[in-house]
């Protein structure tokens, strides 16, 4: 849902994250700088393939070196990597 | 001299859009889902088989079977109405709207304005004398032209003393000039079709047809007595037009736009559809240009999936500035939505007063908090803007997308 004239924020909207990943796996393995110790739970989201602009995401959540849970997603489409959390 | 704009044709044109040849075979717009079976306006080659706005649906196409349907864009329409009438606002015109693309106005007033020097040219008088036409006052043509370069679109532009008989010269006029009507004597000939530019008289045009009275110099010449007998207040309202007498005008106070749109992500229905309009309703209410106004009527409009738009106007029985008694009456009306809607869209088409606060019968504690917490997120937004106080509302809690489970909106007590 997106207002035009005044913006509605949203809640859990993706920011940007610089993620490495693992080329073969696909598996992050340093998120924003910070070692990956663990992955919890890896899952596909595939929406609106019915419209022009379909979506499709690969998400991670993980447990960093630190102790943080994250969740991370990869945009298929374009490869980009965001947080969600 | 009241000045009419008639804008032929507009409601089919902006349904029509980018497919212009469509009119040029007969087409008229379709009935909106839900409402009377009848075609709206129609083109000119429709016209030919003797189809006019407002006729049932299977008699347009029994006369006319390859008759092209449009569907109707109310949306669509309104906007574009809109923004003649702002431009027409913009020259200095008091507008009184008659229908979506027919206005008038006192041109009187935009004499000095746009009138220019108000000379007349004494050729042109002669030349209009000898061939028997009427002369318009000589600052009439710069309204006119100040009129046409607002408004933007082809138009025919009527001029006379009372509403109707500007109405009329709007109909009537062919050239880029304004045709005058200047009373009872210019009206002897015209249609009684023209009486379904007037609510009032709209039904009175067929009846008078079955009798054999079919321009309004023979519903002049009727008694008064018996059109009043016969038809009653519309029968009598009717001769007066006939005779050229009309109301006051009375124009709209020059707008304030206040309105809301949400884009859905996917074509929303139901309950979603019910948490956008919660979304609307609050944000509507937490402008700023509201003033603390009550609102007293509002259009709800949403554009739907598969094309096309529809559009509801709401007067509340009482203006209201309380969002659960709007939604109330809100949620019930977008109901009636035929399809699914791509974006939804809440505006105020007319505020009431101040909104009172709520007094209760006794005083109890639960409503000095609530008026309590109203102030302190008064002077919150005061102080830190709009969104200085926010409430989380869940919108599609079971997405699986996670940025579309909730927004923030704004708090109300």
């Amino acid at each position: 849902m997106s207002a035009t004239g005044r913006s509605a924020r949203r809640l859990g909207a993706p920011v940007a994250a610089r993620v490495q990943a693992d080329r073969a796996t696909g598996r992050p393995q340093r998120i924003d700088g910070r070692a990956v110790e663990a992955v919890r739970e890896s899952w596909l989201v595939e929406d609106r393939w019915w419209t022009t602009t379909p979506l499709r995401r690969r998400y991670w959540e993980v447990v960093t070196a630190c102790g943080r849970d994250l969740v991370v997603f990869r945009d298929l489409h374009d490869g980009r990597w965001w947080r969600q959390r | 001299m009241i000045v009419a704009v008639l804008l032929p044709r507009l409601e089919l044109t902006v349904a029509v859009g980018g497919r212009a040849a469509l009119l040029e075979g007969p087409a008229a717009l379709a009935p909106e889902p839900g409402r009377e079976q009848q075609v709206g306006e129609v083109s000119a080659a429709a016209e030919v088989f003797g189809i006019h706005p407002g006729m049932r649906l299977g008699e347009a196409l029994s006369r006319c079977p390859g008759l092209a349907l449009v569907p109707p864009d109310p949306l669509g329409v309104a906007d574009a109405w809109e923004a003649a009438l702002a431009a027409l606002e913009d020259v200095g015109a008091a507008v009184e709207v008659q229908a979506p693309g027919l206005v008038c106005f006192d041109g009187a007033a935009l004499r000095r304005l746009h009138g220019g020097d108000g000379r007349e040219d004494p050729a042109a008088r002669l030349r209009g004398r000898l061939a028997g036409r009427r002369q318009p006052p000589g600052w009439l043509d710069g309204v006119v032209a100040a009129t046409r370069a607002a408004v933007g679109r082809p138009a025919r532009i009527g001029a006379g003393p009372s509403r109707f008989c500007a109405v009329a010269g709007a109909v009537r006029a062919r050239s880029r000039r304004a045709e005058i009507v200047a009373g009872a004597e210019d009206l002897v000939a015209a249609p009684v079709a023209l009486l379904r530019r007037d609510p009032a008289c709209a039904g009175l045009v067929e009846p008078l047809e079955r009798l054999g009275i079919t321009t309004l110099g023979q519903v002049a010449a009727l008694p008064r007595a018996s059109l009043a007998d016969r038809f009653g207040p519309p029968g009598l309202r009717a001769r007066e037009l006939a005779v050229g007498v009309d109301t006051p005008l009375r124009p709209r106070t020059a707008g304030e736009e206040l309105q809301e749109t949400l884009d859905l992500p996917e074509a929303a229905s139901g309950a979603q559809l019910g948490r956008a309009l919660e979304l609307l309703v609050d944000r509507l209410l937490a402008r700023r240009e509201r003033r603390g106004r009550a609102l007293r009527a509002v259009v709800l409009g949403a554009r739907l999936v598969e094309g096309g738009t529809w559009r509801s106007r709401v007067v509340f029985r009482e203006p209201l500035a309380d969002p659960r008694r709007m939604l109330l009456v809100l949620t019930g009306r977008l109901a009636t939505l035929p399809a699914p809607a791509e974006s939804v869209r809440l505006s105020v088409e007319r505020f009431g007063p101040a909104a009172a606060p709520d007094t209760a019968l006794f005083d109890d504690a639960r409503a000095a908090r609530a008026a309590r917490l109203r102030e302190a997120v008064r002077q919150a937004r005061a102080a830190a803007g709009p969104d200085a106080a926010l409430r989380v509302l869940t919108v599609d809690p079971d997405s699986r997308v996670p940025e579309r489970r909730a927004v923030l909106t704004p708090f109300e007590v």
